[in-house]
Protein backbone atom coordinates (compact mmCIF):
# COMPACT_ATOMS: atom_id res chain seq x y z
CA UNK A 1 0.00 0.00 0.00
CA UNK A 2 1.42 3.44 -0.91
CA UNK A 3 2.14 6.00 1.77
CA UNK A 4 -0.61 8.29 0.39
CA UNK A 5 -3.19 5.54 0.61
CA UNK A 6 -2.13 4.69 4.14
CA UNK A 7 -2.50 8.36 5.07
CA UNK A 8 -5.99 8.34 3.52
CA UNK A 9 -6.85 5.16 5.51
CA UNK A 10 -5.64 6.75 8.73
CA UNK A 11 -7.77 9.82 8.28
CA UNK A 12 -10.79 7.67 7.46
CA UNK A 13 -10.51 5.69 10.67
CA UNK A 14 -9.82 8.86 12.61
CA UNK A 15 -13.24 10.12 11.56
CA UNK A 16 -15.06 7.01 12.93
CA UNK A 17 -16.11 7.57 16.52
CA UNK A 18 -13.68 5.87 18.94
CA UNK A 19 -16.58 4.43 20.94
CA UNK A 20 -17.91 2.65 17.89
CA UNK A 21 -14.51 1.04 17.28
CA UNK A 22 -14.24 -0.13 20.88
CA UNK A 23 -17.81 -1.42 20.80
CA UNK A 24 -17.19 -3.34 17.59
CA UNK A 25 -13.97 -4.85 18.88
CA UNK A 26 -15.65 -5.88 22.15
CA UNK A 27 -18.52 -7.48 20.28
CA UNK A 28 -16.08 -9.44 18.12
CA UNK A 29 -14.13 -10.65 21.16
CA UNK A 30 -17.27 -11.68 23.09
CA UNK A 31 -18.80 -13.47 20.13
CA UNK A 32 -15.48 -15.26 19.59
CA UNK A 33 -15.59 -16.41 23.21
CA UNK A 34 -19.20 -17.49 22.83
CA UNK A 35 -18.59 -19.49 19.68
CA UNK A 36 -15.61 -21.22 21.32
CA UNK A 37 -17.72 -22.23 24.33
CA UNK A 38 -21.09 -22.50 22.65
CA UNK A 39 -22.47 -21.82 26.14
CA UNK A 40 -22.02 -19.48 29.11
CA UNK A 41 -18.45 -18.37 29.93
CA UNK A 42 -16.23 -21.06 31.53
CA UNK A 43 -16.54 -21.25 35.33
CA UNK A 44 -13.42 -20.28 37.25
CA UNK A 45 -13.21 -22.06 40.60
CA UNK A 46 -12.04 -20.16 43.68
CA UNK A 47 -8.40 -20.89 44.46
CA UNK A 48 -6.66 -22.39 47.46
CA UNK A 49 -3.72 -20.52 48.96
CA UNK A 50 -1.34 -22.31 46.56
CA UNK A 51 -3.31 -21.17 43.53
CA UNK A 52 -5.08 -24.42 42.68
CA UNK A 53 -8.86 -24.88 42.16
CA UNK A 54 -10.45 -25.45 45.54
CA UNK A 55 -11.99 -28.91 45.66
CA UNK A 56 -12.34 -29.00 49.44
CA UNK A 57 -15.74 -30.04 50.72
CA UNK A 58 -18.19 -32.85 51.12
CA UNK A 59 -19.46 -34.31 47.85
CA UNK A 60 -21.83 -37.05 46.80
CA UNK A 61 -22.93 -38.76 43.59
CA UNK A 62 -26.68 -38.88 42.99
CA UNK A 63 -27.29 -41.80 40.63
CA UNK A 64 -27.66 -45.57 40.59
CA UNK A 65 -24.10 -46.32 39.47
CA UNK A 66 -23.45 -48.38 42.60
CA UNK A 67 -26.36 -50.65 41.63
CA UNK A 68 -25.23 -51.03 38.02
CA UNK A 69 -22.85 -48.90 35.97
CA UNK A 70 -24.84 -49.68 32.83
CA UNK A 71 -28.38 -48.63 31.95
CA UNK A 72 -30.85 -50.87 33.75
CA UNK A 73 -34.61 -51.12 34.34
CA UNK A 74 -36.17 -51.45 37.80
CA UNK A 75 -36.36 -55.00 39.07
CA UNK A 76 -36.62 -57.05 42.23
CA UNK A 77 -33.31 -57.65 43.96
CA UNK A 78 -32.16 -60.83 45.71
CA UNK A 79 -34.22 -60.21 48.83
CA UNK A 80 -37.91 -60.83 48.13
CA UNK A 81 -39.03 -59.96 51.65
CA UNK A 82 -37.79 -56.38 51.33
CA UNK A 83 -39.93 -55.80 48.27
CA UNK A 84 -39.87 -52.31 46.83
CA UNK A 85 -37.75 -50.98 49.71
CA UNK A 86 -34.77 -52.88 48.38
CA UNK A 87 -35.57 -53.29 44.71
CA UNK A 88 -33.04 -52.24 42.13
CA UNK A 89 -34.08 -48.76 40.95
CA UNK A 90 -33.89 -47.86 37.24
CA UNK A 91 -30.88 -45.96 35.93
CA UNK A 92 -29.63 -44.50 32.68
CA UNK A 93 -26.08 -45.73 33.30
CA UNK A 94 -22.82 -43.83 33.53
CA UNK A 95 -20.72 -45.69 30.97
CA UNK A 96 -19.81 -43.56 27.94
CA UNK A 97 -21.03 -45.45 24.90
CA UNK A 98 -22.99 -47.85 27.10
CA UNK A 99 -20.82 -50.96 26.69
CA UNK A 100 -18.33 -52.41 29.10
CA UNK A 101 -15.88 -54.16 26.73
CA UNK A 102 -15.34 -57.50 28.48
CA UNK A 103 -13.17 -60.23 27.04
CA UNK A 104 -15.27 -63.34 26.33
CA UNK A 105 -14.27 -65.36 29.40
CA UNK A 106 -14.44 -62.31 31.62
CA UNK A 107 -18.01 -61.61 30.53
CA UNK A 108 -18.99 -65.08 31.77
CA UNK A 109 -17.35 -64.24 35.08
CA UNK A 110 -19.35 -61.01 35.29
CA UNK A 111 -22.61 -62.83 34.67
CA UNK A 112 -21.71 -65.42 37.29
CA UNK A 113 -20.87 -62.65 39.74
CA UNK A 114 -24.22 -61.02 39.09
CA UNK A 115 -26.11 -64.27 39.55
CA UNK A 116 -24.37 -64.86 42.91
CA UNK A 117 -24.33 -61.24 44.00
CA UNK A 118 -25.29 -61.75 47.61
CA UNK A 119 -22.53 -64.27 48.30
CA UNK A 120 -19.85 -62.47 46.32
CA UNK A 121 -20.25 -58.69 46.39
CA UNK A 122 -17.49 -57.40 48.70
CA UNK A 123 -19.70 -54.42 49.63
CA UNK A 124 -21.92 -56.74 51.61
CA UNK A 125 -19.09 -57.71 53.95
CA UNK A 126 -17.85 -54.16 54.34
CA UNK A 127 -14.67 -54.61 52.36
CA UNK A 128 -12.94 -51.51 51.06
CA UNK A 129 -14.90 -50.39 47.96
CA UNK A 130 -11.94 -49.59 45.74
CA UNK A 131 -11.72 -46.89 43.07
CA UNK A 132 -13.89 -45.73 41.32
CA UNK A 133 -16.71 -47.42 43.27
CA UNK A 134 -15.93 -45.40 46.43
CA UNK A 135 -16.77 -42.24 44.49
CA UNK A 136 -20.33 -43.19 43.61
CA UNK A 137 -21.45 -45.18 46.61
CA UNK A 138 -24.65 -43.57 47.92
CA UNK A 139 -22.85 -41.89 50.82
CA UNK A 140 -20.90 -38.62 51.04
CA UNK A 141 -17.14 -38.31 50.85
CA UNK A 142 -14.85 -35.47 51.80
CA UNK A 143 -11.95 -33.94 49.88
CA UNK A 144 -9.23 -32.36 52.00
CA UNK A 145 -6.75 -30.64 49.76
CA UNK A 146 -3.18 -29.52 50.38
CA UNK A 147 -0.27 -28.91 47.98
CA UNK A 148 1.47 -32.28 48.51
CA UNK A 149 -1.47 -34.52 49.34
CA UNK A 150 -5.16 -34.68 48.63
CA UNK A 151 -7.04 -36.85 51.09
CA UNK A 152 -10.38 -38.37 50.17
CA UNK A 153 -12.32 -39.69 53.13
CA UNK A 154 -15.39 -41.80 52.34
CA UNK A 155 -18.27 -42.27 54.77
CA UNK A 156 -18.75 -45.91 53.69
CA UNK A 157 -16.67 -48.15 55.97
CA UNK A 158 -14.63 -45.06 56.89
CA UNK A 159 -12.59 -45.85 53.77
CA UNK A 160 -10.01 -43.32 52.74
CA UNK A 161 -7.07 -42.78 50.47
CA UNK A 162 -4.21 -40.36 50.16
CA UNK A 163 -3.44 -38.96 46.72
CA UNK A 164 0.27 -38.18 46.57
CA UNK A 165 0.69 -35.09 44.42
CA UNK A 166 3.48 -35.15 41.80
CA UNK A 167 5.10 -38.09 43.54
CA UNK A 168 7.40 -40.75 42.11
CA UNK A 169 6.97 -42.99 45.15
CA UNK A 170 6.08 -46.61 44.39
CA UNK A 171 3.35 -48.65 46.03
CA UNK A 172 4.68 -51.15 48.58
CA UNK A 173 1.81 -53.60 48.06
CA UNK A 174 -1.42 -54.10 46.14
CA UNK A 175 -4.44 -52.85 48.02
CA UNK A 176 -8.21 -52.56 47.82
CA UNK A 177 -8.03 -48.78 47.40
CA UNK A 178 -5.02 -48.87 45.08
CA UNK A 179 -2.17 -46.35 45.04
CA UNK A 180 -3.02 -42.81 43.94
CA UNK A 181 -0.65 -40.33 42.34
CA UNK A 182 -2.12 -36.92 41.52
CA UNK A 183 -1.22 -33.93 39.36
CA UNK A 184 -2.97 -30.82 38.03
CA UNK A 185 -3.75 -30.45 34.33
CA UNK A 186 -5.01 -26.89 34.09
CA UNK A 187 -7.99 -26.75 36.42
CA UNK A 188 -8.47 -30.52 36.53
CA UNK A 189 -7.15 -32.81 39.26
CA UNK A 190 -5.90 -35.93 37.48
CA UNK A 191 -5.42 -39.01 39.67
CA UNK A 192 -3.56 -42.05 38.37
CA UNK A 193 -4.50 -45.13 40.40
CA UNK A 194 -2.63 -48.44 40.16
CA UNK A 195 -1.52 -51.28 42.45
CA UNK A 196 -5.01 -52.67 43.03
CA UNK A 197 -5.65 -56.17 44.25
CA UNK A 198 -8.35 -58.18 42.49
CA UNK A 199 -10.85 -58.06 45.33
CA UNK A 200 -13.18 -55.14 44.60
CA UNK A 201 -16.14 -54.79 42.27
CA UNK A 202 -17.31 -51.77 40.33
CA UNK A 203 -20.97 -52.12 41.34
CA UNK A 204 -23.65 -54.51 42.62
CA UNK A 205 -24.10 -55.97 39.14
CA UNK A 206 -20.96 -58.09 39.30
CA UNK A 207 -18.72 -55.83 37.20
CA UNK A 208 -15.19 -56.68 38.30
CA UNK A 209 -11.49 -56.33 37.49
CA UNK A 210 -8.12 -58.03 38.01
CA UNK A 211 -4.96 -56.86 39.76
CA UNK A 212 -3.94 -55.25 36.46
CA UNK A 213 -6.57 -52.53 36.89
CA UNK A 214 -5.49 -48.99 36.05
CA UNK A 215 -7.84 -46.06 36.66
CA UNK A 216 -7.29 -42.43 35.66
CA UNK A 217 -9.70 -40.04 37.34
CA UNK A 218 -10.41 -36.42 36.48
CA UNK A 219 -12.04 -34.00 38.94
CA UNK A 220 -13.06 -30.57 37.62
CA UNK A 221 -15.06 -28.01 39.55
CA UNK A 222 -17.63 -26.78 37.01
CA UNK A 223 -19.80 -24.74 39.37
CA UNK A 224 -19.61 -23.61 43.00
CA UNK A 225 -21.28 -26.81 44.14
CA UNK A 226 -20.62 -29.29 41.35
CA UNK A 227 -17.61 -31.37 40.39
CA UNK A 228 -17.50 -33.13 37.06
CA UNK A 229 -16.03 -36.60 37.58
CA UNK A 230 -14.61 -38.85 34.92
CA UNK A 231 -12.80 -42.14 35.28
CA UNK A 232 -11.04 -44.04 32.50
CA UNK A 233 -10.72 -47.72 33.29
CA UNK A 234 -8.34 -50.18 31.70
CA UNK A 235 -7.48 -53.77 32.60
CA UNK A 236 -5.77 -55.88 29.93
CA UNK A 237 -6.68 -59.11 31.75
CA UNK A 238 -10.42 -58.39 31.72
CA UNK A 239 -11.35 -55.83 29.05
CA UNK A 240 -10.55 -55.55 25.34
CA UNK A 241 -9.95 -51.79 25.53
CA UNK A 242 -10.24 -48.93 28.00
CA UNK A 243 -13.65 -47.47 28.80
CA UNK A 244 -14.94 -44.42 30.62
CA UNK A 245 -17.56 -43.43 33.14
CA UNK A 246 -18.62 -39.87 33.98
CA UNK A 247 -21.02 -38.16 36.36
CA UNK A 248 -21.48 -34.95 38.32
CA UNK A 249 -20.72 -34.90 42.05
CA UNK A 250 -22.83 -32.56 44.14
CA UNK A 251 -21.77 -30.64 47.20
CA UNK A 252 -23.60 -31.46 50.43
CA UNK A 253 -24.90 -28.03 51.40
CA UNK A 254 -26.44 -28.66 54.81
CA UNK A 255 -25.02 -26.32 57.47
CA UNK A 256 -24.04 -29.37 59.48
CA UNK A 257 -22.84 -31.44 56.54
CA UNK A 258 -20.28 -33.95 57.80
CA UNK A 259 -19.21 -37.54 57.38
CA UNK A 260 -20.78 -39.72 60.03
CA UNK A 261 -19.31 -42.92 61.33
CA UNK A 262 -20.32 -45.91 59.22
CA UNK A 263 -17.98 -48.62 60.47
CA UNK A 264 -19.82 -51.53 58.96
CA UNK A 265 -17.41 -54.36 59.86
CA UNK A 266 -19.25 -54.85 63.15
CA UNK A 267 -22.57 -54.91 61.31
CA UNK A 268 -21.42 -57.95 59.33
CA UNK A 269 -20.28 -60.08 62.27
CA UNK A 270 -23.56 -61.95 62.50
CA UNK A 271 -23.50 -62.69 58.78
CA UNK A 272 -19.92 -63.96 58.73
CA UNK A 273 -19.57 -65.56 62.16
CA UNK A 274 -23.11 -66.11 63.44
CA UNK A 275 -22.97 -69.80 62.57
CA UNK A 276 -20.05 -70.23 65.00
CA UNK A 277 -22.10 -69.15 68.00
CA UNK A 278 -22.19 -71.76 70.76
CA UNK A 279 -25.31 -73.85 70.78
CA UNK A 280 -26.06 -73.26 67.11
CA UNK A 281 -26.84 -76.50 65.31
CA UNK A 282 -25.84 -75.28 61.83
CA UNK B 1 -18.91 -42.54 93.29
CA UNK B 2 -16.59 -44.59 95.53
CA UNK B 3 -18.86 -47.64 95.34
CA UNK B 4 -18.68 -47.63 91.50
CA UNK B 5 -14.92 -47.14 91.46
CA UNK B 6 -14.05 -50.26 93.48
CA UNK B 7 -15.09 -52.86 90.88
CA UNK B 8 -13.44 -50.74 88.16
CA UNK B 9 -10.14 -50.54 90.05
CA UNK B 10 -10.32 -54.26 90.79
CA UNK B 11 -10.84 -55.08 87.13
CA UNK B 12 -8.00 -52.80 86.04
CA UNK B 13 -5.51 -54.31 88.50
CA UNK B 14 -6.50 -57.78 87.34
CA UNK B 15 -5.83 -56.83 83.76
CA UNK B 16 -2.50 -55.19 84.61
CA UNK B 17 -1.23 -58.28 86.39
CA UNK B 18 -1.74 -60.56 83.42
CA UNK B 19 1.30 -59.33 81.46
CA UNK B 20 2.02 -60.99 78.09
CA UNK B 21 -1.10 -63.09 78.18
CA UNK B 22 -3.05 -59.87 77.76
CA UNK B 23 -1.75 -59.53 74.19
CA UNK B 24 -4.28 -59.86 71.38
CA UNK B 25 -4.36 -63.32 69.79
CA UNK B 26 -1.40 -64.67 71.73
CA UNK B 27 1.37 -66.57 69.96
CA UNK B 28 1.15 -69.42 72.45
CA UNK B 29 -2.46 -70.22 71.64
CA UNK B 30 -1.66 -70.99 68.03
CA UNK B 31 2.05 -71.69 67.63
CA UNK B 32 4.66 -73.84 69.36
CA UNK B 33 7.80 -72.02 70.53
CA UNK B 34 9.48 -75.43 70.79
CA UNK B 35 8.79 -76.39 67.18
CA UNK B 36 11.12 -74.22 65.09
CA UNK B 37 10.98 -74.55 61.31
CA UNK B 38 13.47 -73.70 58.60
CA UNK B 39 11.77 -73.69 55.20
CA UNK B 40 13.19 -73.15 51.72
CA UNK B 41 10.88 -72.56 48.78
CA UNK B 42 9.29 -70.24 46.26
CA UNK B 43 6.77 -67.54 47.13
CA UNK B 44 3.45 -68.54 45.57
CA UNK B 45 1.23 -65.81 47.04
CA UNK B 46 1.34 -62.89 49.47
CA UNK B 47 -1.78 -61.62 51.23
CA UNK B 48 -1.13 -58.06 52.36
CA UNK B 49 -3.80 -57.92 55.05
CA UNK B 50 -4.21 -56.80 58.64
CA UNK B 51 -3.67 -57.85 61.37
CA UNK B 52 -1.17 -60.27 59.80
CA UNK B 53 0.23 -60.49 56.31
CA UNK B 54 0.49 -64.08 55.08
CA UNK B 55 3.27 -65.38 52.86
CA UNK B 56 2.57 -68.64 51.04
CA UNK B 57 5.66 -70.67 50.21
CA UNK B 58 5.83 -73.79 48.03
CA UNK B 59 8.28 -76.12 49.73
CA UNK B 60 9.68 -79.39 48.40
CA UNK B 61 9.10 -82.20 50.88
CA UNK B 62 11.43 -85.15 51.61
CA UNK B 63 9.68 -87.38 49.07
CA UNK B 64 10.04 -84.78 46.32
CA UNK B 65 6.45 -83.52 46.25
CA UNK B 66 5.52 -79.87 46.68
CA UNK B 67 3.54 -78.56 49.61
CA UNK B 68 2.40 -75.05 50.42
CA UNK B 69 3.18 -73.50 53.80
CA UNK B 70 1.28 -70.49 55.12
CA UNK B 71 3.59 -68.18 57.07
CA UNK B 72 2.09 -65.55 59.32
CA UNK B 73 3.98 -62.25 59.42
CA UNK B 74 3.54 -58.86 61.00
CA UNK B 75 1.25 -56.19 59.62
CA UNK B 76 1.90 -54.99 56.06
CA UNK B 77 3.28 -51.72 57.46
CA UNK B 78 5.68 -53.63 59.72
CA UNK B 79 6.88 -55.66 56.74
CA UNK B 80 7.35 -52.52 54.62
CA UNK B 81 9.52 -50.96 57.35
CA UNK B 82 11.73 -54.04 57.31
CA UNK B 83 12.16 -53.92 53.54
CA UNK B 84 9.57 -56.55 52.66
CA UNK B 85 7.18 -55.32 49.93
CA UNK B 86 5.70 -56.44 46.64
CA UNK B 87 8.95 -55.69 44.82
CA UNK B 88 11.30 -57.55 47.16
CA UNK B 89 8.85 -60.42 47.62
CA UNK B 90 7.49 -61.15 44.17
CA UNK B 91 5.72 -64.39 43.38
CA UNK B 92 8.37 -66.93 42.37
CA UNK B 93 11.10 -65.53 44.63
CA UNK B 94 13.22 -68.17 46.35
CA UNK B 95 13.23 -67.49 50.07
CA UNK B 96 14.23 -69.13 53.34
CA UNK B 97 11.78 -68.72 56.23
CA UNK B 98 12.60 -69.30 59.89
CA UNK B 99 9.80 -69.47 62.43
CA UNK B 100 7.67 -71.66 64.63
CA UNK B 101 5.19 -74.30 63.51
CA UNK B 102 1.50 -74.28 64.39
CA UNK B 103 0.50 -76.31 67.44
CA UNK B 104 -1.73 -78.58 65.32
CA UNK B 105 1.35 -79.54 63.25
CA UNK B 106 -0.25 -78.26 60.04
CA UNK B 107 1.71 -76.47 57.28
CA UNK B 108 1.32 -73.18 59.05
CA UNK B 109 3.98 -71.24 60.92
CA UNK B 110 4.64 -67.95 62.64
CA UNK B 111 7.43 -66.35 60.64
CA UNK B 112 10.38 -64.65 62.33
CA UNK B 113 12.96 -64.04 59.61
CA UNK B 114 13.01 -64.41 55.89
CA UNK B 115 16.13 -64.53 53.74
CA UNK B 116 16.04 -63.20 50.18
CA UNK B 117 18.08 -64.61 47.24
CA UNK B 118 20.59 -61.78 47.82
CA UNK B 119 21.34 -63.23 51.24
CA UNK B 120 19.64 -60.32 52.97
CA UNK B 121 17.88 -61.47 56.13
CA UNK B 122 14.77 -59.48 57.04
CA UNK B 123 12.66 -59.59 60.20
CA UNK B 124 9.08 -60.48 59.35
CA UNK B 125 7.61 -61.22 62.78
CA UNK B 126 4.54 -59.98 64.63
CA UNK B 127 4.56 -57.74 67.67
CA UNK B 128 2.54 -57.88 70.86
CA UNK B 129 1.78 -61.60 70.56
CA UNK B 130 4.21 -62.97 73.14
CA UNK B 131 6.27 -64.71 70.46
CA UNK B 132 9.77 -65.89 71.55
CA UNK B 133 11.40 -63.10 69.51
CA UNK B 134 9.05 -60.39 70.75
CA UNK B 135 11.27 -58.43 73.18
CA UNK B 136 8.43 -56.17 74.34
CA UNK B 137 6.33 -59.00 75.72
CA UNK B 138 9.33 -61.25 76.46
CA UNK B 139 11.94 -58.91 78.02
CA UNK B 140 14.12 -61.92 78.89
CA UNK B 141 14.99 -62.34 75.14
Amino acid sequence: MSVTNMAKEASLTARLPRRLIIATLSLLLVSAAFSAEAQSPRYRAPRTSDGKPDLNGIWQAVNTANWDLQAHPARLSAVVALGAAFSIPPGLGVVEGGDIPYQLEALKQKEENQAHWMERDPEIKCYMPGIPRATYMPYPFQIVQSPNQVVMAYEYASASRIIYMNSAEKSPADAWMGWSIGRWEGDTLVVDVTSFNAETWFDRAGNFHSDALHVVERYTRVADDVLQYEATIEDPKVFTRSWKISMPLYRRLEKNAQLLEFKCVELVEELIYGSLRKGRSN
Amino acid sequence: MKKRLIPVIAALSLMASQGPALAHHAFSSEFDANAPVHLTGKVSKVAWVNPHAWIYVDVKTADGSMTTWAIEGGTPNNLFRHGINKDSLQVGTDIVVEGYQAKDKSNRANGRDLTLPSGQKLFMGSSGTGAPYDTKTNPAQ
